[in-house]
């Protein structure tokens, strides 16, 4: 019965971040998996008829929404909240960019460096804050985000200072520009997702949700909760880092002004517009409302902030409101 | 007391003392838990009973007296690490994880048996699709063995609580612990339930097992147990065997309320 449902497991996590078990819902996982797969189409081909400017666009979406998956990662398996990730995604990005000018590497070389540097610089900082949670979690994180523009600034013979840098080598050579960056960025971020839907069946995986929602049970069961906190806020920073390394190469541009204290905050906004999700559905869907709605509102000049403020609004009453709905019918059933 | 601590596989207090504050909740109880001995401890509400059981998992940690397991000190040790030499226990209020299946919950109980590393974490391979599925086969086994089987795939938000508590005993046992300490395990049960619950801890006892009920249900402890100990106040007041248990003026006293202070 497990064994029978197991190869729905990957593509019904991959469509739906579901916090129910995959056994005896086929008929759901049935209609999951095509959704699933018609999505993963229309963004393959989505190239065929696209500009070289939505192109653009939709890459950062990607790189964005594996930004944004690294903070939901972290209130899903951590319970905690972290407005100052984009300290890991600047840091990843500006790893693949130093990498580049110094040492003349490409993303592929860098991309791993990358995530492996943040995940380091996650360790470092969760060490120390293992016994940090909730709002205090959260206003230690902004420090990091806060301290960030001095530190690129500071560093300037490395960074490029307030200019930046920009990154100009092909992952692909060959293929133009758009495309790679496209198809580059949504591979990663598909395949990140696919080892989320692992990661949530396996034994780490289960034992952070544990420490999350039951701790005193998680410890008798040998789970030690520091263990928990500094695992997951180390994963969930190397996946920042990853993101921001594409974020780099989906940009060619790293500099100061692209990542500044509310970047964080943007990065939360997203992933509470996708609900905390960690299917690629709910990713892109979060990734796509912090990097289009201000494009796309860019003209309205004083009006940003309100405008963004309502669509904001609109959109976590509209995904709420589809949360109600399942309550209910859950509630009748 | 015939037994000799501080010998063989038991689970040892020695003049066990914890104060909250200027609140004195246990003062010196000793008790030792021999395998193979259904062991039940009872006493009226704040008698003491659930803070001596968290000294013993390691919850709360003791200003004075020993405890020992199997010959290790415990008292320097965390629940984690108890966990690790072979003490599971269960919560008097559900401590099932709500995002995780009845299965799962179970297999969270075998963390730290598991062997597949953080690599297989993320990406599948044969080995770790072995021993998951050898991982979930012992936690269907558990769950059989309560006779719950049937819900190892549903939620726990979709169960009695009757089904709840066993599966929280399932966990208890799935990592073959060599001691159980179940913390009011009849708690909000109806009878049939109870009936159930009983016969499944009646399933479970080996000659090696160190079993630890701590229980209001007085039928339950006195049908399951073969050593009970009585708290009150902090003091263990007596200790024994069923019958010596309910013959004991100061249980009577107690349970029956021929006493004024309540």
């Amino acid at each position: 019965m497990v064994s029978s449902n197991r190869r729905w497991a990957v593509v019904s996590e991959l469509a739906q971040a579901s916090n129910r078990p995959i056994a005896g819902q086929s008929g759901r996982t049935d209609l999951m998996w095509l959704g699933l797969l018609a999505l993963v189409a229309l963004l393959m081909l989505v190239p065929l008829i696209a500009g070289g400017f939505l192109l653009y666009s939709l890459a950062l979406c990607f790189a964005n929404a594996l930004a944004v998956l690294s903070v939901s990662a972290l209130v899903r398996y951590g319970g905690e909240v972290s407005i100052g990730h984009s300290f890991f995604v600047a840091l990843g990005a500006y790893t693949v960019a130093i990498m580049e000018h110094q040492l003349g590497l490409s993303v592929l070389v860098s991309a791993p460096i990358a995530s492996a540097l943040g995940g380091v610089a996650g360790f470092v900082f969760a060490f120390p804050s293992r016994r940090l949670s909730g709002i205090y979690l959260a206003v230690a994180t902004m420090a990091l985000a806060l301290a960030l523009p001095e530190i690129l600034i500071g560093f300037e013979k490395l960074t490029g200072g307030f200019q930046g840098l920009y990154i100009a080598l092909d992952l692909i050579p060959g293929v133009s520009k758009p495309l790679q960056r496209y198809y580059v960025t949504l591979a990663v971020l598909g395949l990140v997702c696919l080892a989320l839907a692992q990661f949530r069946r396996s034994p780490q995986g289960m034992a952070l949700l544990m420490a999350r929602a039951q701790p005193r049970a998680a410890e008798a069961m040998g789970i030690t909760i520091s263990w928990a906190r500094i695992s997951i806020f180390t994963l969930s920073a190397a996946i920042a880092s990853l993101a921001g390394a594409l974020l780099a190469f989906s940009s060619s541009t790293v500099s100061p002004n692209s990542f500044s204290f509310w970047s964080g905050v943007f990065l939360l906004v997203g992933s509470v517009v996708s609900l905390n999700g960690l299917s690629l559905p709910a990713a892109v869907a979060g990734g796509a409302f912090i990097t289009l709605v201000p494009t796309y509102l860019a003209n309205a000049g004083d009006w940003v902030p309100i405008l963004y403020g309502t669509a904001l609004i609109a959109v976590t009453l509209a995904a709420n409101a589809g949360h109600l709905v399942r309550f209910v019918s859950d509630r009748r059933r | 007391m015939p037994d000799e601590p501080h010998r063989g596989q038991w689970l040892v207090a020695d003049k066990v003392s914890l104060a909250f504050g200027g609140l004195q909740v246990l003062s010196d109880i000793s008790m030792g838990l021999q395998p193979g001995v259904v062991t039940g401890l009872i006493g009226p509400n704040g008698a003491g009973k659930t803070s001596l059981f968290n000294c013993l998992s390691g919850l709360y940690h003791v200003k004075r007296g020993e405890i020992s397991f199997a010959g290790h000190a415990l008292q320097a040790l965390g629940p984690a690490q108890r966990a690790a030499l072979g003490i599971a226990r269960s919560f008097q209020n559900l401590a099932l994880c709500p995002e995780l299946s009845v299965l799962e919950n179970v297999l969270v109980g075998l963390t730290l048996k598991r062997r597949s590393g953080w690599f297989s974490a993320f990406v599948p391979t044969a080995a770790q699709r072995a021993e998951q599925a050898d991982a979930e086969r012992r936690a269907m086994s558990a769950l059989s063995e309560l006779g719950i089987a049937s819900a190892a795939h549903q939620m726990p938000s979709e169960l009695p609580p009757g089904t709840l508590r066993l599966a929280e005993i399932a966990r208890a046992i799935v990592s073959e612990p060599k001691a159980i300490l179940l913390d009011e395990p009849a708690a909000g049960l109806n009878a049939v339930e109870t009936q159930h619950l009983m016969h499944a801890l009646e399933r479970l006892m080996r000659p090696d097992l160190v079993l630890l009920i701590v229980e209001h249900d007085m039928d339950l402890i006195m049908q399951l147990c073969q050593q009970i100990y009585v708290l009150n106040f902090g003091k263990m007041i007596a200790s024994g065997t069923p019958d010596v248990i309910r013959k004991h003026p100061d249980v009577i006293s107690i349970y029956l309320g021929d006493d004024a202070d309540d």
